[in-house]
């Protein structure tokens, strides 16, 4: 500040400079309340309106929306498949991640190399990564998809994302491959920061080593799963790249998650209410999921 | 997620999705995916292939590139007052979007006027088309819209025919606006008696056959829904062995080209999606037939089907993967290209017919059933636009005789104008080969008897791009309905009457 605004306002230079808490926080109070709560009242309140279709006019209609929300079948159905692909996701990546994870905690020669190779799917852009599971499920030339048709799984050409059954494992796969490594690594971070002692009193006891990984590896693990659960099921709760480019919520709508359903109303329909209603029920989904996980495992941030 | 990381993940995708279909190289796919701000590690640069040419564009000569002069001057003596302008659109990425985009430098030169075209995926124009009307921004000065939309943005649209004469100082000589092909008009730019904007683009659905495989199977050309039908089993049944299906289809369950698809099935079995009273109509008895029809073509089409867009059907005809498609013309030129392995193969005719088409005055919201359904768009003015005029130059420059032509010699697809159809340099290319214009007859035949049109209704881009193609998507694929035509059509039918009655229309 000049020395000539200093002296118009000096109370301003002294608070500044005092220290009270204000100064610190406000720019970041100021920033959250721009792009954090701004948006988020404004999607509220966009809520509260019902756009008619043919004239574009917004007309307040407070619960219009939030009835039809919870009326809405695709709603449910959205709903359903975001928490099977939560779900589904957050195990499969959780076990193999644990299992990689234990594999590549050693301090051999190569190792090293073998635990940053692991970062390399992580690098990928979402959108570029479904792309190439996209074509590697295709049942015409797809290399996987003609793998299990070698294997007699599937019949001759099957279309892997274009039959409703298996749309959603499609796409699993592709957010499973990348998403791993991120888990592998966590992991991996915990594991190397376990004490060696406990482990080798155990050894001195007569431990196996699948008691020591159940009895002390888990238990001291606990807080870095439930921290590498809670990251990556708020991520997935909110899943939309791998979706919208392998499967475009389909076919029908068995791939079709919060997400996509909000994106499809949106940008398909062009109803900002509706798609806000839903936008935010998403939202509303995380909190709920993640606070209630937090006490449940009594994760703290 | 914020529009912005929507645009963002969905230009990524789209990218990629351009340059798995070859559309553009792979140095614009890694100029694209790095304005995304995405890098790639040498390994993943492997993954990409070699470079690959835009399957439309081929080798044409300069001289076919050269801007004829008087148009140089007279957008020099008009485009003083706009220097240093710049004017915006979003587009899909349509053959004459990517020509155009490569020729704007010449506009550019000669006005001092910047255009920048933002190509990305349609349901995106559309979305940016809807939030720049909404809150009537004027962010975007002309408006890309897709035949679907025309009667949603009319009232955001300034008529150019009207813009032409109340600005004669502005007005380019020569426009001939009676050169635009009348089914063209009617079809595309006028929604209730007005030009919501110059008509543009014109895919339309014509019949294409593999001649060795028919000839091989001593078939005749089809001509009609049941021979067309009756061949596709038969090479089906005759060709699956060595991995080749009758047809293939954009049935792509959600997205507009099974929309497209469907309507042309309904429309060949004598109906319409609306009847004059305004009541969804496609689970009358003739919608039925054409569904269950659809359902029986895609037995005898690649499974990949389902999943599959207009990329998707092109690449199934390029692959030597199916003998007859009923689709979309622009696929043709690509087909005939120089790495093409069915260079030469594909013939066109006229769409096939179906049983006698319903009237349009017994069909709703304008709709005009017939057997090419066309895909057309239109470029418009937006009334929001800060920089009318500028834009308005650069609309007619778009539209005019010498682009157009120049278009369709850099991509092969049809154009808007009678006399481009008629051009020299045009009917030169009409022979095997990269750019082949060699289909533009049967084109021009199609556009002057057979082409059909969606309703014009302002809630009909949600129905096609959601209602309908996911109810359709549930059917094809066995998710629900247990393959009933008539439930799926009912299911719809309730969705659609209930939506128009709220809006109403």
């Amino acid at each position: 500040m000049s020395a000539a605004a200093a002296a118009r306002a000096p109370w301003l230079s002294r608070f500044i400079t005092s220290e009270h808490p204000l100064p610190w926080l406000l720019p970041a109070a100021a920033l959250m309340t721009v792009f954090g709560i701004y948006p988020l009242v404004s999607a509220f309140i966009s809520t509260l309106y019902r756009k008619n279709a043919a004239t574009r006019k917004l007309v307040f209609d407070p619960d219009y929306n939030w009835v039809k929300v919870f009326g809405d079948e695709r709603m449910w159905n959205a709903l359903m498949n975001t928490l099977i692909y939560t779900g589904v996701a957050l195990v499969f990546q959780l076990a193999l991640g644990m299992l990689i994870a234990l594999l590549l905690d050693s301090d051999r020669k190569g190792y090293g190399f073998m635990r940053a190779l692991m970062t390399l799917p992580l690098v990928i852009p979402p959108a570029v990564t479904a792309m190439m599971f996209l074509m590697m499920l295709n049942g015409s030339f797809g290399v996987i998809a003609q793998g299990i048709i070698w294997t007699g799984l599937l019949p001759d050409n099957f279309s892997i994302l274009g039959n409703a059954s298996t749309a959603l494992p499609g796409v699993l796969l592709a957010e499973i491959w990348q998403w791993t490594p991120f888990m592998v690594l966590i992991m991996l971070a915990g594991l190397r920061s376990l004490p060696k002692e406990p482990f080798e009193a155990a050894a001195i006891d007569g431990a196996t080593n699948v008691q020591a990984f159940f009895k002390l590896t888990l238990p001291m693990m606990s807080k870095v799963i439930a921290i590498a659960v809670l990251i990556r099921g708020i991520d997935l709760l909110r899943a939309f790249d791998y979706v919208k480019v392998m499967t475009d919520s389909g076919p029908g709508t068995a791939t079709e998650t919060l997400t996509s359903y909000s994106g499809r109303i949106y940008f398909g329909n062009a109803d900002f209410p509706y798609a806000s209603t839903i936008a935010l029920l998403t939202l509303i989904l995380v909190i709920i999921t993640s606070t209630f996980f937090m006490k449940a495992f009594k994760v703290k941030l | 997620m914020s529009f912005r990381d929507y645009d963002k993940k969905t230009f990524i995708a789209d990218a990629a999705r351009d340059f798995a279909a070859r559309r553009i190289s792979k140095r614009d796919f890694l100029k694209k995916m790095g304005l995304a701000g995405v890098g790639f590690s040498a390994f993943n640069l492997g993954l990409l292939g070699s470079t690959r040419p835009f399957r439309g564009t081929g080798p044409i000569g300069d001289a076919a590139y050269a801007q004829d002069a008087s148009m140089t001057q007279w957008l020099k003596d008009v485009s003083g007052p706009f220097k240093g302008t710049k004017i915006r659109y979003t587009s899909e990425a349509t053959p004459p979007t990517v020509v155009l985009d490569k020729l704007k430098g010449e506009f550019t030169e000669a006005t001092g006027i910047e255009v920048e075209i933002e190509i990305v995926p349609l349901e995106q124009v559309l979305a940016k088309a809807t939030q720049d009307v909404q809150g009537q921004l004027g962010s975007y000065d002309l408006y890309y819209l897709d035949q679907s939309w025309v009667a949603t943005f009319s009232p955001d649209t300034i008529d150019p025919i009207a813009y032409y004469n109340d600005k004669p100082d502005l007005a380019m000589p020569g426009m001939d606006w009676d050169d635009f092909a009348k089914p063209l008009v009617d079809g595309l730019a006028l929604y209730e008696g007005k030009w919501a904007g110059i008509p543009f683009d014109i895919p339309i659905f014509v019949t294409m056959y593999r001649k060795d495989i028919l000839e091989k199977h001593k078939i005749a050309p089809p001509t009609t829904v049941d021979e067309f039908t009756a061949a596709v089993k038969m090479i089906t049944e005759m060709e699956k062995g060595n991995g080749m299906y009758g047809t293939g289809l954009q049935a792509k369950s959600g997205h507009y080209s099974l929309n497209c698809d469907w309507t042309q099935m309904v429309w060949n079995e004598g109906g319409s999606i609306f009847t004059k009273d305004k009541k969804f109509s496609g689970n009358d008895e003739a919608g039925i037939r054409g569904l269950q029809l659809y359902q029986e073509w895609a037995k005898n089409a690649p499974p990949e089907s389902t999943n599959s867009t207009w990329d998707g059907q092109w690449q199934m005809g390029a692959s030597g993967q199916v003998a007859l498609i009923n689709s979309w013309d622009e696929f043709f030129p690509g087909w005939d290209g120089a790495d093409s392995k069915v260079q030469g193969l594909w013939e066109a005719v006229r769409p096939i017919r179906g049983k006698p088409l319903r009237a349009v005055a017994d069909a709703g919201f304008g709709e005009i059933p017939n057997y090419g359904h066309q895909g057309g768009s239109i470029l418009g003015l937006s009334k929001y636009s800060k920089n009318i005029d500028a834009a308005w130059l650069f609309m007619q420059w778009a539209c005019s005789k010498d682009i157009m032509v120049r278009c369709t010699l850099g991509g092969g697809f049809a154009p808007m104008r009678l006399s481009s159809f008629a051009d020299e340099r045009v009917k030169a290319k009409q022979v095997v080969g990269p750019g082949t214009t060699r289909h533009l007859p049967i084109v021009l035949e199609t556009i002057n008897n057979d082409i059909a049109s969606e309703p014009d209704m302002p809630l009909w881009a949600g129905f096609s791009n959601n209602e309908i193609p996911v109810a359709l998507g549930k059917l094809l694929t066995g998710q629900d309905y247990g393959g009933d035509a008539k439930k799926c059509m009912d299911d719809v039918a309730a969705q659609i009457d209930k939506a128009v009655a709220e809006s109403g229309l």
